[in-house]
This record gives C-alpha cells, sequence and structure tokens, in this order.
C-alpha cells in the first residue's frame, strides 16, 4: 500500500468515524455525575442476593460469569500463542539451569538488593494470597491477586539471579497451573448443570455478608482465575527471559546475568 | 478532592507525554512505569480501587519488565548475526 493510498485511506475513515465519534462524546454523562442505573441496581440487590461486599467481584464472577470466563480463555489462548512464538526457534527444549550470552556483561548485585528482595519477595507473595483470599470483601481479586503474585516472583530473579529464579520456578508447573486454573473455572460452570440448576448457577452456601467465606461458588471461580493468571504472567516472563539466552548453548552453572 | 484531582490529570498528560518524548528505549520503559503508577494514583482517587490494583500490578511491574527483556534480547543479539 503506498503511502499516498495509506492517507487517503486515513482522511476517509477520519472523515466518516469522527462526526460519530464526537456525538457519542457528546451524549456521554457529564464527569463526576451520578452513578449509572446499572450500577445503582447492582448496589441495591447484590448484598441480600449473594452475601457479598465487593461488587465487582459479585459482577465478575456471579453476574457476569460467563463473559469472566471467555476471558479467562482469552488470555490462556494469548499466553499459548506467545508460547508458541517464542519457542518457535528456538525449540521446545528449556535448559534447567542460567546460560550465559557471551557479550554479555555479568552485573554483581549488591547485598542490599539480595536483602531487600529477600525480604520484599515473601511479603509480595503475602499480599498478592491475601488479595486472592479476599476477593468478595476487599477490592482485588484473582486476576489483581494473581498479578502480583506473579511480580512476587520476579524478586527472587532480581534477588537471587537467573539461576536462583530458575530452581524456583519450573515450566510445567505453570503449564499445569494455568491450564488447571482454566478447567476449575470451565468445571465451575458444568458442574452445577450436573445437579440440574443452569449453567454457573451459584448453588454453593453462600455464606455471611463481610466474612471470607461469602459468594459461595465465586470462591472457586476466583480461585481458578488466581490460578491462570499466576501460571500464565510468570510462563509469560519465563519464555521473555529465556529468549534472552541461546538454547544450545552448554550449561554453565552458577552465571547469572542482569 | 477538588484540587487532586486537576492536579493528577495533569500529571497523567505529562507523564503520558514523557512517554513519547522520551527517544532512550530504556528510559522510556521507566517513563510507562511512571505513567502507569500516575494512572493508579488517578483511579484511586476516582474511588476505583479494583482498576488501580490492576493498573498498578500490570502497568507499572509487569508491562515494564516485559519490555525491559525484550530490549535485554535485542541488545545481546550481535550486529548481523542470524536472529
Amino acid at each position: 500500500m503506498s503511502p499516498r493510498i495509506r492517507v487517503t485511506l486515513l482522511a476517509l475513515s477520519g472523515l466518516i468515524l469522527l462526526p460519530c465519534a464526537a456525538s457519542v462524546i457528546a451524549g456521554l454523562p457529564a464527569f463526576g455525575s451520578k452513578i449509572a442505573l446499572y450500577g445503582e441496581r447492582i448496589n441495591a440487590i447484590t448484598p441480600e442476593a449473594r452475601h457479598v461486599a465487593n461488587m465487582v467481584s459479585a459482577i465478575n464472577f456471579d453476574l457476569r460469569g460467563l463473559d469472566t470466563l471467555g476471558e479467562e480463555f482469552m488470555l490462556l489462548a494469548a499466553i499459548t500463542g506467545t508460547v508458541v512464538l517464542l519457542r518457535g526457534h528456538r525449540g521446545e527444549g528449556n535448559s534447567g539451569r542460567a546460560m550465559r550470552r557471551p557479550g554479555r556483561a555479568v552485573i554483581p548485585r549488591s547485598e542490599a538488593t539480595v536483602l531487600a528482595c529477600r525480604i520484599a519477595g515473601p511479603l509480595t507473595c503475602l499480599f498478592g494470597l491475601y488479595v486472592v483470599l479476599h476477593a468478595t470483601v476487599t477490592p482485588g481479586g484473582g486476576f489483581q491477586g494473581g498479578v502480583i503474585l506473579a511480580s512476587g516472583t520476579l524478586l527472587i530473579y532480581l534477588g537471587e539471579g537467573y539461576s536462583g529464579w530458575r530452581d524456583a520456578i519450573h515450566s510445567h508447573w505453570l503449564d499445569a497451573l494455568e491450564g488447571g486454573g482454566a478447567l476449575l473455572f470451565a468445571l465451575c460452570g458444568l458442574v452445577p448443570m450436573m445437579t440440574g440448576a443452569a449453567f454457573m448457577q451459584n448453588i454453593l452456601p453462600l455464606g455471611t455478608l463481610r466474612d471470607l467465606f461469602s459468594g459461595g461458588l465465586m470462591l472457586v471461580e476466583n480461585l481458578g482465575v488466581a490460578m491462570a493468571v499466576t501460571g500464565g504472567f510468570t510462563q509469560l516472563f519465563l519464555e521473555f527471559m529465556e529468549e534472552t539466552r541461546e538454547a544450545d548453548e552448554p550449561d554453565e552453572p552458577g552465571e547469572e546475568s542482569a | 478532592m477538588s484540587v487532586i484531582l486537576p492536579l493528577l490529570f495533569l500529571l497523567t498528560a505529562i507523564s503520558g507525554t514523557a512517554v513519547v518524548l522520551v527517544r532512550d528505549p530504556t528510559r522510556q520503559i521507566f517513563a510507562i512505569a511512571i505513567n502507569g503508577l500516575v494512572l493508579t494514583i488517578l483511579f484511586d482517587a476516582l474511588q476505583a480501587p479494583d482498576v488501580a490494583l490492576s493498573e498498578l500490578a500490570v502497568g507499572s511491574a509487569a508491562v515494564p519488565l516485559l519490555f525491559l527483556v525484550a530490549l535485554m534480547a535485542v541488545r545481546t543479539q550481535a550486529p548481523g548475526a542470524e536472529p
């Protein structure tokens, strides 16, 4: 496509789309105006109907649970695609140990970094678990907690170096975690059907409002999302890190690079 | 609150523009991380803690790291070498 055609196409689409966008923007409610009608309905009915204090989780895992199931599998597909793409020319064989790229400086880390990471790493993972478990009570949930947990593993890399990180993280476990999480979520939709209820109907006891164990089936779905996101993001980090080294190089244990 | 929100909008605009204007890729990644941090504070001020948590974890930790690693992967390839 020549630049001239491209500019013509841009001008043409701009001519058609800009008035539409302008009319939509003009029709938006004013900044800081009151909560939309749907939000008001949710706020009114959910605490009694689902015994859940965090409305966002109630929408994500129960009222619009099917949408989240779709997103779950979108994430799975995106990460699978990335892994296939990155492993494409590197091959399936993942070395368990770190390898040294010639021509790249090995930067020694200071003891302060190691200490800070050893203190902050477990605390970050603890906070991630807290966010996952309190999905139905406080803001956050499986996705946020999962990403925090995945970032927590990065502190191992920062503190212990690449070989330490690879010792702690195993690709197969991540596969199982990611696939198992998505499977758990799908089962949460299918198992209620076996009891005669509708797809993803909340058949578990709902518990008490503002309690850790409230929301019934939402907690299981939340756990599935947390597993899939933790596994998926860590897998993504691992694949990107592997990309900086060559698979057919001889192993040199103990070497690490930043 | 009336002061905080316009200030945060201004910071968002400044940090967003900085991402585009900074030309060194490594510094650009840190500019993205700072932009994510500013957005996190903005979302929190607008009472959306769920979105703020996601933005904090994804926008200022996961994405900058992936960019950093990708940049490293590009840099370790010798010029003219078969990728």
